[in-house]
């Protein structure tokens, strides 16, 4: 069944979904500026694609999918999109409280920093079993088997792991 | 430190998230209503331009050489004829790379599983290094184009070596370039030199995840 068919879905959607597109840009980005830039090309590139969900997959997963595709391929250098009538509005999501916020916790600003300095596909793989997803459904957004996520997020979290105990 | 607790303080970071992260919805209802192409779709024109414009040059070029073959080629200056003959075959081999391109523009579907789009858009990108192996095979013949028969008669030595070695230095550095420039070489010091350069970040990245993709594509196998 589609329900991609009207931007009130859509922005409801993404309302309820945004701390994907937050978490995802703030893992691929390599500064403030970035980040902005990347939060408005995902909101852009999901918008361009809604109308081709499909319900059969969780909105989650599909968000996911497309947050990580657009990242890791994503350069400020690139930016060469034509806006047709006008410019792209620049603050999609207030980002400034939550990042006060979690600099306020220590731990979690070290464990966000260690993992932007995994490999970009480890990255992806980390982020989506932090965030509960299982192996099926990793193995889904990334295109691999079973296996090879089960191998690849054991190894990804043991160089996190080895990172966090060495990192002062 | 252990699997759980990473995963406490991730929960503890979806909590900040969730309390403090909000969307803007006149922004983002802003998006909704503005014609606008993904940065995918906006590297299309770019390359039908590009394609474009080669096969003109590559068309007419040979509807004014072709017929200096067939006709004139007594009368014709050889050093011309030849390498403006080698120029348009190698642009020709270039335009291909565009074709290519877009191809692989039309293929990528950014809702498909991550690998496989990285892989498109990674070799979308590393792709541009083989325009320039073709840009620099095309230097020997801008040394030959102006070369005529009369050079013969008319220069001395000096004139002789000084252009030769122009020429065989150019060759030399076409056909190195074109067998070396290559993702194998990457980390090479002469490479970082000639591709450092902001603008073919990009590349050097897709090239590198290439490399990521392929090592999950064994495991995978």
């Amino acid at each position: 069944m589609h329900v991609g068919n009207n931007s009130e879905d859509f922005l409801n959607a993404l309302a309820s979904h945004k701390g994907i597109v937050y978490k995802v840009a703030n893992s691929y980005s390599r500064n403030d500026a970035s980040k902005k830039d990347l939060i408005q090309e995902i909101i852009v590139q999901l918008w361009l694609s809604f109308d081709k969900y499909d319900d059969d997959y969780k909105l989650s997963t599909w968000i996911y999918r497309i947050a990580l595709n657009v990242s890791i391929s994503y350069y400020r250098k690139e930016k060469r999109r034509r806006v047709i009538s006008q410019p792209l509005p620049d603050e999609l999501l207030h980002i400034d409280t939550v990042e006060k916020e979690v600099s306020k916790q220590p731990e979690v600003e070290k464990l966000q920093r260690l993992i932007k300095e995994l490999k970009e596909l480890d990255r992806a793989i980390i982020m989506l079993s932090l965030d509960g997803y299982d192996q099926q459904e990793i193995a889904d957004i990334m295109g691999i088997s079973v296996t090879n996520v089960s191998t690849r997020k054991s190894r990804a979290k043991k160089k996190l792991r080895q990172k966090f105990e060495t990192d002062t | 430190m252990k699997e759980p607790e990473f995963e406490e303080l991730w929960k503890s970071y979806d909590k900040k998230l969730e309390e403090n992260l909000s969307l803007n919805k006149k922004n983002a209802r802003d998006i909704t209503s503005l014609k606008v192409q993904s940065l995918l779709s906006s590297m299309r024109p770019v390359k039908l331009f590009a394609l474009i414009t080669g096969l003109l040059w590559v068309g007419i070029g040979f509807l004014i050489i072709i017929p200096i073959f067939l006709y004139g080629f007594e009368s014709a200056n050889k050093f011309f004829l030849f390498s403006a003959t080698i120029q348009l075959t190698v642009t020709a081999a270039g335009l291909w790379i565009y074709l290519y391109q877009l191809i692989l523009i039309n293929q990528t579907d950014i809702t498909e599983p991550v690998l496989e789009t990285q892989k498109r858009l990674a070799k979308l990108k590393s792709s541009t290094l083989w325009v320039a192996q073709i840009m620099f095979l095309q230097l020997p013949v801008w040394t030959t184009f102006w070369w005529n028969e009369t050079m013969f008669n008319e220069w001395n030595l000096i004139q002789w070596s000084i252009a030769l070695t122009v020429t065989l230095l150019a060759l030399y550095a076409a056909v190195w370039l074109f067998i070396n420039i290559d993702e194998s070489n990457k980390d090479k010091k002469w490479f970082q030199l000639l591709f450092g350069d902001q603008e073919w970040s990009p590349i050097i990245h897709s090239i590198e995840l290439i490399e990521q993709i392929q090592e999950y594509n064994d495991e995978n196998k």
